[in-house]
């Protein structure tokens, strides 16, 4: 299994590549001058702007010799001292995001993580919870009953369920606001005072000691962990029941029954595992999902997590941005891949990684 | 694993329980929250007959929040050129004058005591208050004003708003310093001495502009001396707290263009510390067109102003607290917050909460806040402010109303439309044969003139604005001088439309459309296209409207609209494509010169392709404009320049949209000045 983890480590430069080509190729369907108007937010004051940003960012030169530009930056020949270059961690500077692009990822990720931690057990454990629950009761009130819940919940666009929620529990029950934090707890989290240990604030704030910013960070997150679970259990329910009801008319169960086994030991020792293999993909797929930022969710609920910015940025075509934010999410896709992967045979030792 | 799903779900539940458990001493406002902005609750209490203790109360009344979108560029206040950042740079920085009240047009001093002008209108001279710190504690000299006029312009570059001070300083044309150093090349550092004149920027070849590098590569005995030069027309004396400037020529709006936030006194040893220029005359080239990725400055701020920032937080929040050691009385409000809130229905839902003071209202969504309306203000043009009227005690929020615009969207023409290689497909054919028009269709005044008199005004302002704008009755803005209310102006009327279209000859035999029996465009009719950005559904309907009366005058007429995305939309413009394009000008100073200019000689004009012999009919009326400090004699001079557009037709002037904006009533103090970025915050208080 390491030469297995090694060797697919191996190839996530030769993905990324791939994914860094398709990504730049698709921007020269443009002109230069159309490329040139990328970088400007106004009509430009004068002509000679445009011609000056071409020059500045070598939009007219041969195709391959921008994409090494964009690769390795390039290199003042007074000062020595390099620009761009996305090898050396320069992804340029978001024009949306008012500061360099790999700064604004990095201090929006954690938000992004922090939501993804603790919407993970509401979305994929009780999905799943739900879904066991629905296949045990076959047919039965709590099977009826989930499917109609998980079917209204599918067909609520996101933004029109997570407006619901705001304005039922902050316009008029003012429990749970949006935003990150509420503005004293901010300021709290901005003083010299509050340590940063991993940017990730609900734990961040723990190991600070200070249980009020803990609580008012989750309760600014409740929202978007309910409007991202009620949309997603669905998925999950479906997928889980149908796999369980599957495993649950094999012959290994017929006999664990046969043997005498207490039905709880058969549905969720001998059954459940087993269904999880196609559960699993899925739940990798959300959690990656999530962790790319959930565009609508973050956007109602003004979390400023990577979807939010992301989106900004796509609406402003602040393609520097857009570009460094696909090449992250490519590289978190790729990470989560081998993730599944390596749980899949965690999971079912029957599948082998060679 | 099963353990696992049961703790794992228990710590959710129990999430859920603490955190809305935790929700109120979270925030622990110090009013009771409810009762301050829920519209269906009457604020109870108070005695009726008092009107101003009753109403809504501030949730935080030491705290102003503001939820809008849009972020800073940059906080530098030389080359932030945008709204958003020049809202914080005006409150954190601090200019020699600034607009009086709510006036647009009368100025009043600020870091300066007082101003004199000297005889021959060229050398302004400042006397600068004494006792004036900066944040960091530092005192404001003399000699940091004449560094941050000089900083600003040798740093200017295409993306700062220094354009407007480098014309004064070096004469009519002048843009950039690039075009000053390029002179100097051309004609020698002795050229700058009184001003460049218009043949000497006509006669340089324009390689420096913005180009970072190219700039470092010039003769470093050229750049010194231009520095040099520059630094001469600064006479300071730190010991008496005065500086003059000499301007290339008399100047009139010259008050105007520096109470903007981009000539904002700034320290030179912070900027120095911080990693900028140092103000010496060997280095500036490395500074020039800087843009905030290269700019040490772009999220930091030190300025005088009544208060300090403390921290941006990009995409999230930018907190500015009180300055306490001002040198005037300190700001009432503590704190003033700025929240990214991209989304209207959230930044309603935070308004209906009492979390936010004010938040931006999309026109689209004003009849949600107008039924949250109690206090109604119209625009008194006498008084420089609104007048208030309770209309209903219950409700929370105060619209103002009524005061025109200093932004217009307008419809221009090009007279000469570029077709390389008979590529453009916005022109059709690219021939006069009923499916296109030939590139210089719009060259003919009698079919700009059609498309004037086809344009119906009162539609457009009842459909797009609610009834809510005006007529521009000239390229200016309601007052400043050349605006006459009763200056000629084009009328929906068919008739005309049709009778200026049969005079037309868009096929150059002599002979007017409507009589050529060989058929002109009256008989074989045109086809185009107009171009808007996409989103943009006010200029989708300008198009559309225009279409739509044309084809209504003649069915062979044919303007389709062509809605693009924005890289092709600007495209069309700047590689002058569109025949006809829709786009707007907002005002960066109150003055008439910043209105001709763009529209009649560089900006739009340029884009227009509006023919030298044209042109050179508005040039000298600009010239003498611009030049006259006598305001009577300026409105005179205008007032011909205006009859001279309405002639021409260069396009079609649109509507001033007037004011339609809401704020809680508990809000107080507020300056109403459209020339400023967002709100001036020292003045406000929330009860």
């Amino acid at each position: 299994m390491v030469t297995y983890i090694i060797r697919r480590l191996l190839l996530v430069p030769v993905l990324l590549f791939g994914v860094t080509i398709l990504i730049f190729g698709m921007l020269q369907f443009l002109t230069p001058v159309e490329r040139s108007a990328l970088y400007v937010r106004d009509i430009p004051k004068t002509e000679r702007q445009v011609d000056g940003i071409i020059l500045k960012y070598g939009l007219d030169k041969p195709i391959y010799i921008q994409y090494w530009r964009w690769l390795v930056g390039t290199i003042d020949p007074v000062t020595g001292e390099r620009t761009g270059g996305i090898l050396f961690g320069d992804f340029g500077w978001s024009r949306t995001g008012s500061q360099p692009v790999a700064e604004l990822i990095s201090t929006r990720f954690p938000n992004t993580l922090d939501l993804t931690l603790w919407a993970v057990a509401p979305v994929i454990l009780v999905g799943i919870w739900l879904g066991v629950q629905a296949a045990v009761h076959h047919n039965g009130f709590i099977d009826q009953a989930g499917r109609i819940f998980s079917i209204v919940g599918t067909s609520f666009p996101t933004f029109v369920f997570g407006l619901l929620m705001l304005m039922v529990f902050y316009a008029n029950l003012q429990w749970f606001p949006p935003g990150r934090l509420s503005t004293d707890m901010q300021a709290v989290v901005s003083s010299d005072s509050f340590k940063t240990y991993t940017s990730l604030l609900t734990i961040d704030s723990l190991l600070n000691g200070r249980f009020d910013v803990f609580l008012d960070a989750l309760r600014h997150m409740i929202l978007p962990i309910l409007t991202l679970s009620y949309i997603n259990w669905a998925t999950f329910l479906r997928v889980t029941r149908s796999s369980m009801l599957e495993t649950l008319r094999q012959e290994y169960v017929t006999t664990a029954r046969a043997k005498g086994l207490p039905e709880r030991d058969v549905v969720y020792k001998h059954a459940r595992p087993n269904a999880m293999i196609s559960v699993i993909t899925l739940a990798g797929f959300t959690v990656v999902g999530l962790m790319g930022g959930v565009v609508i969710t973050e956007t109602v609920f003004d979390y400023p997590g990577i979807g939010k910015a992301a989106a900004e940025a796509a609406g402003q075509l602040d393609v520097v941005t857009v570009l460094g934010f696909a090449l992250f999410n490519g590289l978190i896709l790729i990470v989560a891949n081998l993730v599944v992967d390596i749980l899949y045979a965690t999971v079912d030792p029957r599948v082998r990684l060679s | 694993m099963r353990k696992l799903f049961a703790l794992l779900s228990l710590l959710v539940v129990a999430s859920m329980v603490l955190a809305a458990c935790g929700g109120t001493p979270a925030t622990s406002a110090p009013e009771e929250p409810a009762a301050t902005t829920a519209p269906e609750e009457p604020a109870a209490t108070s005695a009726p007959e008092e009107p101003a203790a009753t109403g809504p109360k501030s949730k935080d009344p030491t705290t102003f929040v503001s939820a809008s979108f849009g972020e800073p560029d940059l906080l530098d206040p030389a080359l932030d050129y945008e709204t958003a950042g020049g809202e914080i740079l005006q409150n954190v920085y601090e200019t020699l004058v600034t607009y009086k009240g709510n006036s647009l047009s009368e100025f009043e001093p600020l870091l300066a005591e007082s101003w004199t002008l000297s005889d021959d209108g060229k050398t302004y001279t400042f006397q600068l208050h004494q006792g004036i710190k900066f944040h960091d504690g530092a005192d404001l000299t003399a000699s940091d004003v004449a560094y941050s006029f000089v900083r600003g312009l040798l740093q200017g570059g295409g993306s700062s708003p220094q354009f407007l001070i480098v014309e004064p300083f070096y004469g009519v044309g002048t843009s950039d310093i690039s075009e000053i150093v390029e002179v100097a090349q051309v004609y020698g550092l002795e050229a700058l001495a009184d001003g460049v004149s218009t043949e000497e920027i006509g006669g340089i070849p324009y390689e420096l502009y913005d180009n970072v590098e190219g700039m470092k590569a010039v003769d470093p005995a050229i750049l010194k001396g231009v520095c040099e030069d520059l630094y001469s027309r600064f006479v300071v004396d730190d010991a008496a707290g005065t500086i003059s400037m000499t301007l290339a020529l008399p100047w009139a709006p010259f008050i105007s263009t520096i109470a903007g936030y981009w000539s904002s006194a700034m320290d030179k040893d912070w900027v120095a510390a911080q990693g900028g220029w140092d103000g010496s005359c060997d280095t500036w080239q490395n500074f020039y067109a800087m843009q905030p990725e290269n700019d040490p400055i772009y999220d930091t701020a030190n300025g005088t102003g009544p208060f300090i920032l403390d921290h941006w937080t990009a995409g999230e929040e930018i907190v500015l607290v009180r300055n306490d050691n001002y040198w005037r009385e300190p700001a009432k409000l503590e704190r003033v917050v700025f929240q990214q809130v991209d989304e209207w229905s959230t930044r309603f839902a935070m308004m209906q909460a009492g979390d936010a003071d004010f938040v931006a209202v999309p026109p689209e969504n004003r009849s949600q806040m107008d039924a949250l309306v109690g206090e109604v203000c119209n625009w008194d043009e006498a008084a420089v402010d609104y007048v208030c009227e309770v209309t209903d005690d219950s409700k929370p929020f105060r619209v103002t109303l009524g005061r025109s615009s200093n932004t217009r969207s307008d419809i221009f023409f090009n007279f000469n439309v570029g077709n390389p290689d008979g590529s453009n497909t916005y022109l059709g054919s690219g021939k006069l044969d009923g499916n296109g028009i030939p590139a210089d269709f719009f060259n003919d005044v009698h079919i700009r003139k059609a498309f004037n008199y086809c344009f119906d005004w009162e539609t457009y302002i009842n459909d797009i604005f609610n009834g809510e704008a005006i007529q521009s009755t000239s390229l200016v803005i309601e007052d400043m001088p050349g605006w006459n209310d009763d200056d000629p102006v084009y009328t929906y009327d068919p008739a005309k439309c049709e009778e200026e279209f049969k005079l037309a000859d868009a096929d150059k035999d002599g002979i007017p459309a409507g009589e050529d029996p060989e058929g002109d465009i009256w008989t074989v009719g045109f086809r185009f296209s107009g171009t808007y950005n996409q989103g943009n559904t006010t200029r989708q309907t300008l198009v559309e409207m225009v279409s739509a009366n044309v084809n209504s005058i003649n069915e062979k007429f044919i303007v389709e609209s062509v809605g693009l995305p924005w890289p092709a939309f600007l495209r069309s413009i700047n590689a002058k494509l569109a025949p006809l394009f829709f786009v707007g000008w907002h005002e960066d100073i109150h003055d008439p010169h910043n209105w001709y200019v763009p529209y009649l000689v560089t900006f739009y004009a340029s884009r227009q392709s509006i023919p030298a012999e044209i042109k050179s009919q508005f040039v000298p009326l600009i010239n003498a404009g611009v030049l006259e400090s006598d305001p009577a004699k300026r409105h005179e001079i205008y007032t011909q320049l205006n009859q001279l557009v309405y002639d021409n037709a260069p396009g079609i002037i649109g509507v001033l949209a007037t004011s339609h904006g809401f704020m809680p009533r508990y809000v107080k103090g507020i300056k109403y000045n459209q020339n400023y970025s967002g709100f001036y915050y020292y003045t406000m208080y929330e009860e």
